[in-house]
């Protein structure tokens, strides 16, 4: 019995004792539960297994601290209406907000921020941690740390663009077909379900075997990028315009040149690879944001309000945007952090598989990839950035969580 | 018995429809290259003739639907073609690798089915207690993590650190079962963490849903005592939404074994389709991911008639 044991013991007990006389009960399942898994443990794990679970209980509650003290922070700074909703939210939703912002931050300050850049050769590969490189080096000799912070723009923005793109072409779609119906619903369901039936990762393996390699260059992505952009341009005139011809004309002309300008911005921010990768994943994940906003917008059309907006003789995008979005703004939001969870595992999946995002771009999976080998030596460090994606994939779906349960009044 | 045996066979009908319009995909798609086949094999410097040759050998000089109906008609009796890489059957390569792909996927459903549908009940039963909202965070946590994060820990405490478990599922002829299990054990367990929350949450989501009926409060109300209001009003109806939870993840586990065999380097079909991937192997890509897309299927199939059998209203569509 070391001293460590008797503090950890006497601590445990005396704060499932406390917890019970002042009749907290949920407290005192807690304290006492861990009490009678720490005999178990020490029995088998000895000091060391005790230790750990002494570790992540301080962990936790640090965590927890930060969520509280975070939380309380934003409700002192945002608006009176907002800092009510706040209010409400479980720690577990703050700790979620405080991660992402983390996130933001390193992602937007990323040069301000890495100590060297991100395909900076500075050491020997696989160099120990000193006080210049705090995570040590990688298989090539950069700097583990830097590729970290620079990863956080890179494959972040990469999932971003992809949530962004998908939902764009989902949610008009959906709209859409909620509110004209018919033949054109029902051709837009039935695509949905046939690439809903193929599983993500492979249909993204299936078409990445196709526009991989040579196919990956400046002209075939900027095709690519202006057809999708044509696409979503075709089914915003349609609802714009309706059946004139004139607003079909105009409409067609300037969805061309928005076209053109949205396919060369895309290519200044990501290589062509990372535009194939893109656009590959919003249209693996196009139908089910497609499924969604058709669900909800279908509950919405059936409104009297709605009926009522018809009868005054308002066109169909007015009806989109001024009764059915604001009306399904809550589910839509929701979506769009489940969505952008997906596709940011679906992205580090396919990167760690060698297939996403190419090097020298700092990438987590990639470079979860690229260090694998120093696992078998016992160390930590490829484990960073796999942790990484597993910690903002959490933060994004504890504040998802606390908001579906907001809007949805989910309340058993 | 007559009704139900026509929706299942108008499911069944729908599926395979389903599937033929997923072969035109994927047949198609490959299609979509400008050039052909042989010009992405040859690369940029093949000379006309050579690419004639290859072309007539591969069959590419017949036009595209006819090919179609050739792979089709193979695909039907399991015959692939041969890889463009290796020129070996791709049935030869794919098939022993797809029955260990499969006997991963078994050894993970064996474990977690039981496990997580048993949570899953004891939570929904605690909700709102602390432990449910402990299971909660730590379903979701194992949830959000990419299927290597909990691979490499795995490896990395329990094979590295403790020595308990191989880290490199390698499989040699004539193991014996039990050495098979074991080492096999590590790529199992990861499956098991991921889609054992996946099931825990969607089971206890659907006991919460079947509890807070008025028929369970009526009987509660009457002085049933509690497990008697579980076993005999709610289970029986609780065995569809069961069904259709496990039939759903076990879909799930098809495409997370592809990252798990790579982790791992298991011989499975998944690590076969990534490598084909990388090297452009067309024919092999083909064959791995119809047949991915036809277990998805079949398994999303077993869903719906699962529901159909347990659950009588959905017999008598309105």
């Amino acid at each position: 019995m070391s001293v460590f044991v008797i503090i950890y013991y006497t601590l445990l007990l005396g704060g499932s004792c406390l917890a019970a006389y002042f009749n907290k009960r949920s407290a005192f399942l807690l304290l006492f539960s861990l009490t009678l898994v720490s005999f178990v443990l020490g029995i088998i794990g000895g000091v060391p297994a005790l230790k750990f679970v002494a570790v992540s209980a301080g962990l936790l509650a640090m965590a927890a601290m930060v969520s509280y003290g975070f939380r309380e922070f934003l409700v002192a700074i945002t608006s009176v209406n907002m800092a009510k909703e706040l209010r409400t939210a479980p720690l577990t939703a703050g700790f979620g907000m405080f991660v992402i912002f983390t996130y933001a931050v390193a992602g937007i300050f990323a040069p301000v921020i890495a100590p060297f850049g991100e395909a900076e050769v500075i050491a020997s590969a696989f160099a120990p941690a000193d006080e210049t490189m705090l995570l040590g080096a990688d298989q090539l000799g950069r700097d583990m740390f830097s590729r970290i912070v620079y990863g956080a723009r890179n494959t972040v923005a990469l999932a971003l663009a992809g949530t962004l793109l998908a939902f764009f072409l989902g949610a008009l779609a959906g709209l859409l077909a909620a509110t004209t119906g018919g033949y054109f619903d029902q051709f837009l369901g039935r695509m949905s379900d046939v690439i809903m039936s193929i599983p993500s990762l492979i249909f993204a393996l299936l078409m990445l075997s196709i526009f991989g390699g040579d196919l990956a260059n400046n002209t075939t992505s900027f095709w690519l990028l202006a057809g999708f952009a044509a696409v979503v341009g075709v089914l915003m005139v349609a609802a714009v315009s309706e059946s004139s011809i004139i607003g079909w004309l105009i409409g067609l002309a300037v969805m061309a040149g928005v076209a053109t300008v949205f396919a060369g911005f895309m290519l200044t921010i990501f290589n062509p690879s990372e535009v194939i990768l893109v656009l590959v994943v919003a249209v693996i994940y196009s139908p089910r944001v497609f499924r969604l906003t058709r669900a909800v917008a279908g509950n919405v059309v059936v409104m009297d309000y709605i009926e009522a907006a018809k009868l005054r003789g308002e066109r169909k995008w007015y009806l989109i945007r001024r009764e059915i979005l604001p009306n399904s703004t809550a589910p839509l939001v929701a979506e769009f952090g489940l969505e952008f969870c997906f596709v940011f595992l679906l992205i580090a999946g396919l990167s760690f598989l060698g297939l996403g995002i190419q090097p020298p771009t700092a990438d987590w999976g990639s470079m979860v990839r690229e260090n694998a080998t120093l696992i078998s030596f016992g160390e930590l460090t490829p484990l960073i950035p796999a942790a990484a994606i597993a910690l903002l994939t959490v933060a994004v779906n504890f504040v998802v969580d606390w908001m579906l349960y907001r809007s949805s009044g989910l309340k058993v | 018995m007559g009704d139900i045996l026509g929706l299942v066979a108008k499911r069944l009908g729908l599926g395979l429809i389903i599937l033929l319009i997923i072969s035109v995909i994927i047949f198609f798609m490959v299609e979509l290259l400008p050039g052909d086949i042989a010009t992405a094999v040859l690369g940029q410097g093949a000379t006309p003739e050579n690419l004639a040759a290859l072309r007539k050998e591969m069959g590419l000089d017949q036009p595209a639907i006819v090919r179609y109906f050739q792979w089709l008609s193979g695909a039907v009796v399991f015959d692939f073609g041969n890889s463009i890489v290796t020129g070996a059957s791709v049935t030869e390569t794919i098939g022993e690798r797809f029955a260990n792909t499969l006997f991963l996927a078994t050894y993970a459903a064996a474990i977690a089915v039981p496990v997580s549908i048993v949570l899953g009940v004891i939570v929904a039963l605690l909700r709102n207690s602390i432990f449910d909202r402990v299971a909660n965070v730590a379903t979701l946590t194992s949830i959000s993590s990419p299927e290597f994060f909990l691979g490499y820990i795995l490896i990395l405490y329990l094979a590295v650190k403790t020595g308990m478990f191989p880290a490199i599922a390698s499989l040699r002829e004539g193991m014996d079962f039990g050495d098979l299990l074991h080492r096999t054990f590590l790529p199992a367990l990861t499956l098991v963490l991921v889609v054992t929350a996946h099931m825990m949450r969607m089971t206890r989501a659907s006991i919460i849903n079947l509890l807070s009926s008025p028929y369970i409060e009526m009987a509660r109300l009457k002085g049933t005592p509690p497990w008697k209001v579980i076993v005999k009003h709610a289970l029986p109806n609780a065995w569809a939404p069961i069904i259709n939870v496990v039939a759903l993840n076990l879909a799930y586990l098809i495409t997370g074994v592809v990252l798990v065999e790579v982790v791992f380097v298991y011989p499975g079909i998944g690590q076969a389709l990534v490598d084909a991937v990388s090297k452009r192997d067309f024919p092999v890509v083909q064959a791995a991911c119809l047949i991915f897309a036809a277990t998805f299927i079949l398994l999303n199939l077993a869903a719906d008639v699962g529901a159909i059998l347990t659950n009588p209203r959905l017999r008598h569509p309105k």
